[in-house]
C-alpha cells in the first residue's frame, strides 16, 4: 500500500466533511483495509501463470506476424498506387491531339488563307469574290425572270463556269 | 520495485520483448488475479480473466503514452470484467431462453467452486456492485483515490464517499 500510504486520507476528506467526521472517515477506512487484509485471494497457480506466458508469446508472434502483413500490404498498396498513377499519365498523353492531327484537320482550307500574314492580299481577295457572288447573283435573278435575252441555255452553262472559275480562284488563294 | 525498472520493462515491452511481458506478467499477475478472484469468486473465471488481460496488454501497450502504469493496466483490467459481465449476462439470457423452450425451470448459473468463497467472499457478494468494484480495485491496485477517480471518471468526493460507505457496511456484514 505504498502508493497509498502517499496520499493524507484525512486532509483529502476533510475537503468534503468536517474535521470530527473526516477523522472517523479517515479511521472507517482504514479498519476497512485492514479486513480485507486479513483475508488473502487466492493466487494464480504455476500451471495457470505458464498457461498466461504461453498464451502471450502466442499474441506478441501474432502481432508480429500481423506488423509484417501490415507492411507488405503497404507496400503493395503504394505500388498499386505508383502504377496507377503511371497508368493514368500515360494514357492522357496519349489522348492530347499531336501538332501534326491538327495540321491534317486545318489543310482542308486553302494554307494560303490560313498561313498568310498578309491581311491586305486576303481582303482582295474577299472582296473579289464578294462582286463575283453579287453578279451570280445578278445572273441568277435574271434567270429566274427568263432575262436572259432569248438564249435560257447560255445563260445557265455561263453561271455553271463561273461557279467553277469561283471556287478555283478562291481555294487557290 | 523501483520505478526506473517498470520503465524500462514496459519500453521492452512495447517492443515487442518477450522476457519483459514475462516480467510483467510476474509483476502484476498475483494482484489482477486477487481483484478478478474477488469480483468473480471463481478461480477458473479470474484465471481467464487473468489471461485475456495480459493478451489485451499485448494488444494495446502502444497505447500506453506514460504516466502511473498500474492506474492504466486496471482500468484494462475494469474494462476486461465488464466484458466478462456482459458475455455471462447473454449466456444467462440464452439459457433462460433456452429453458423456456423446452419447458423447464430457468436453469441457475452458479460458480462452479462456490465452496472457494469465503467469509469476506460471502460479505462482499452483499455489497451493492459499483460499491464492492471500487473497494476491491483500490485493494488490489494500491491506487491513490485520486486515480481511482480518474480511472470511473467521477468526482472524487463520490469515490471517497462510495468507499468509506462500503467498507464500513463490509465490517458490518462481517461482524
Amino acid at each position: 500500500m505504498d502508493k497509498q500510504g502517499n496520499e493524507n486520507l484525512s486532509e483529502l476528506l476533510a475537503r468534503f466533511m468536517n474535521e470530527q467526521d473526516a477523522r472517523q472517515a479517515a479511521d472507517d477506512i482504514e479498519k476497512g483495509d485492514k479486513l480485507l487484509s486479513r483475508y488473502p485471494a487466492h493466487e494464480p497457480g504455476e500451471e495457470a501463470l505458464a498457461r498466461i506466458k504461453g498464451r502471450v508469446a502466442q499474441a506478441l508472434n501474432q502481432r508480429h506476424a500481423i506488423g509484417i502483413r501490415r507492411r507488405v500490404w503497404a507496400v503493395a498498396a503504394a505500388a498499386a498506387v505508383v502504377l496507377l498513377a503511371s497508368a493514368l499519365t500515360l494514357k492522357l498523353f496519349e489522348r492530347q491531339p499531336t501538332p501534326t492531327e491538327r495540321a491534317r484537320y486545318a489543310s482542308v482550307i486553302p494554307a494560303s488563307v490560313w498561313d498568310g500574314n498578309d491581311i491586305k492580299t486576303d481582303d482582295v481577295d474577299i472582296a473579289v469574290m464578294v462582286a463575283e457572288i453579287e453578279t451570280i447573283e445578278n445572273e441568277l435573278f435574271a434567270l429566274n425572270l427568263d432575262d436572259d435575252g432569248g438564249n435560257g441555255n447560255g445563260a445557265v452553262g455561263d453561271l455553271e463556269i463561273e461557279l467553277m472559275e469561283v471556287g478555283g480562284d478562291f481555294w487557290k488563294g | 520495485m523501483p520505478q526506473h525498472d517498470l520503465e524500462r520493462i514496459i519500453k521492452g515491452a512495447k517492443k515487442g520483448d518477450h522476457d519483459c511481458f514475462s516480467q510483467l506478467v510476474d509483476i502484476y499477475a498475483k494482484r489482477c488475479f486477487g481483484y478478478f478472484f474477488r469480483l468473480t469468486g471463481n478461480r477458473h473465471s479470474s484465471e481467464d480473466l487473468l489471461s485475456q488481460l495480459f493478451v489485451k496488454l499485448v494488444e494495446k501497450i502502444g497505447t500506453y503514452k506514460g504516466g502511473n502504469f498500474d492506474s492504466w493496466l486496471f482500468a484494462m483490467a475494469s474494462n476486461v470484467f465488464h466484458d466478462y459481465l456482459r458475455f455471462k449476462h447473454r449466456q444467462t439470457r440464452l439459457l433462460e431462453e433456452h429453458s423456456r423452450r423446452i419447458e423447464l425451470e430457468p436453469v441457475h448459473v452458479e460458480s462452479p467452486d462456490g465452496d472457494e468463497l469465503d467469509k469476506l467472499q460471502d460479505a462482499l457478494s452483499k455489497l451493492d456492485s459499483d460499491v464492492r468494484e471500487i473497494i476491491i480495485m483500490r485493494f488490489y491496485s494500491q491506487l491513490p483515490f485520486k486515480e481511482m477517480a480518474q480511472i470511473r471518471r467521477e468526482p472524487i468526493g463520490t469515490t471517497l464517499s462510495k468507499v468509506h460507505r462500503g467498507l464500513r457496511k463490509l465490517r458490518e456484514l462481517m461482524e
